[in-house]
């Protein structure tokens, strides 16, 4: 046998379910216990208050699912998981908020060790004297670990009060309209809930649109709120 | 591209999350840490920076555990060049990994794997540790690993592959003194016979650690104990054969205070020195 065919028939038996076959020693059985408990320990690290606010049995069944599912991919098991909040979101549709509170979990851990990217400092960004056309000229990039979503649920709320408490007496409330973004400023990471209309101009920016496209499709006294803040919250990398 | 690594004989402890502040805020008395490579691979933010202050203060040596340098299908260069950048930026007393494959077919496993100790899984180890030099432009240290299974396949001894790994490649060895135990005891060997049959100039570091015993009588390296009294004495035996070499403590759960793996590393230090006094 091929050393290529071994390691497969050996990967095979080790992330197989017990349902489907029972290993082959008391050895392989530890390999394969390893196995699940390193993924299930990983996802429970990553999505610490997704656990325990959908509860250790169902958390636990949404892991095992996904272990089966998705198996990992990637040389760091930091990465594991990126896909959990879709899943969350297939496996429990009537409760939107898990899916939501995963993904903000999720970014915010990916935004604290993103690769560095020099901030712009908006000081230095005034400094340039920039006329009229060289303001709409301006190109961005996005700050490390930048990332947006639209929520339809209060998860910032409970993501708050999960910090707190387990959160028992938390009434999850539906939004309309609402995005979620996260980014990294120094070292920390930070998040802002956002209105559609913000989220639908940061995404242009952030897919390569200059600043006077953008300006095209909005008020301008608007996106000069809107460019003050993002400036304010180091949104931009020095690198645009 | 240098293809040695001068000797180094200093005592040092596994950085960990746990112990960042400590190593931040006073001057600890270790010869050197050994980092996990893959927690600061490709990433930047407080990680990065903690490890760049900690380089400040103490010699680093990189460690991995995903390289796959048993892997059938060959190294992947994503992860070498983030391996490579890496040691750019620390510049390393030196970096290793384990023998060992880690997944095949892009399924990943996250764990060290067992090879069949044959002509064909030396060669691809071989080339495999090969191409990780040249990109790295250092020799490896490869590490023995506990395992859990053998294979019928197996023509030669774990040791005996490790000496042909050295000769042929040009590596070096980092000796776990724990997981010698764990095998030896999980597949019935006996450990002098690993120690006497690695070439006594390759080996450049130690790890000690604590075990737990699994099902079956099996032991489990689990790194989340003290080093027991047999891995005591094996490191004695180890140090007697290959001399005062680098030699850290390794614990990845339950992980204590730093001030109680000082003491056990102060163990160790006087366990050595009791060693070497007694060869000179």
């Amino acid at each position: 046998m091929s050393l290529a065919l071994l390691q497969r028939r050996f990967l095979c038996e080790i992330t197989a379910a017990d349902k489907d076959t029972a290993p082959s020693s008391p050895g392989m059985a530890i390999y394969r216990n390893a196995y699940r408990a390193r993924l299930v320990d990983a996802l429970g690290t990553s999505f610490e208050r997704t656990r325990r606010w959908a509860g250790e049995g169902s958390f636990e069944a949404a892991a095992c699912h996904h272990i089966l599912t998705c198996p990992p991919s990637s040389w760091s098991l930091d990465d594991y998981g990126h896909t959990f909040p879709q899943l969350l979101e297939t496996l429990f549709p009537e409760s939107p908020e898990l899916a939501e509170l995963s993904w903000l979990e999720w970014h915010l851990q990916r935004a604290f060790a993103a690769p560095d990217r020099p901030l712009l400092d908006p000081a230095e960004l005034a400094s340039r004297g920039l006329s009229e056309q060289g303001w709409a000229t301006l190109h961005f990039t996005m700050t490390a670990g930048f990332t947006a979503r639209p929520i339809a649920t209060n998860c910032i709320a409970l993501w708050a009060e999960l910090a707190k408490s387990d959160a028992e007496d938390f009434a999850v409330e539906a939004l309309e309209g609402q995005s979620l973004i996260v980014w990294r400023s120094g070292f920390s990471p930070h998040f802002r809930q956002i209105e559609a209309a913000e989220l639908d101009a940061l995404r242009q920016l952030a897919a390569g649109a200059s600043l006077g496209e953008i300006a095209d499709e909005t008020n301008a006294q608007l996106l000069g709120a809107w460019l003050a803040l993002w400036l304010q919250d180091r949104l931009f990398s020095a690198t645009g | 591209m240098s293809d040695t690594i001068p000797p180094f004989s200093g005592f040092g402890l596994g950085l960990r999350k746990d112990h960042h502040h400590d190593f931040l805020t006073r001057q600890v008395p270790v010869d050197f840490v050994e980092i996990i490579s893959e927690n600061f691979m490709a990433c930047g933010g407080r990680p990065l920076h903690t490890l760049d202050a900690v380089r400040e203060r103490h010699r680093v040596a990189m460690h991995g555990v995903s390289l796959s340098l048993g892997s059938a299908e060959g190294l992947d260069p994503a992860y070498l060049g983030d391996l490579k950048q890496l040691v750019r930026r620390v510049d390393p007393l030196w970096v290793s990994d384990h023998l060992c494959w880690t997944g095949i077919d892009g399924q990943g496993s996250h764990d060290l794997l067992p090879l069949p100790y044959t002509e064909e899984a030396l060669e691809i180890c071989v080339a495999n540790i090969r191409r990780a030099q040249d990109v790295i432009e250092r020799p490896l240290l490869v590490e023995n690993p506990s395992s859990y299974a053998t294979f019928a396949q197996s023509t030669m001894s774990e040791w005996q592959f490790l000496a042909g790994l050295s000769e042929r490649s040009g590596c070096y060895l980092l000796l776990d003194v724990n997981n010698i135990y764990v095998s030896s005891v999980n597949h019935s060997f006996d450990p002098q016979d690993f120690l006497a049959g690695l070439p006594a100039d390759r080996v450049r570091q130690m790890h000690l650690a604590g075990h737990s015993a699994g099902p079956d009588g099996l032991l489990i390296d689990t790194h989340d104990a003290p080093v027991c009294p047999q891995v005591w004495a094996l490191y004695r035996a180890a140090v007697a054969r290959f001399g005062s070499c680098a030699t850290m403590i390794e614990r990845d759960d339950h992980i204590p205070p730093l001030g109680e793996l000082l003491e056990e590393l102060a163990l160790a230090r006087g366990a050595a020195g009791d060693c070497t006094s007694l060869a000179a």
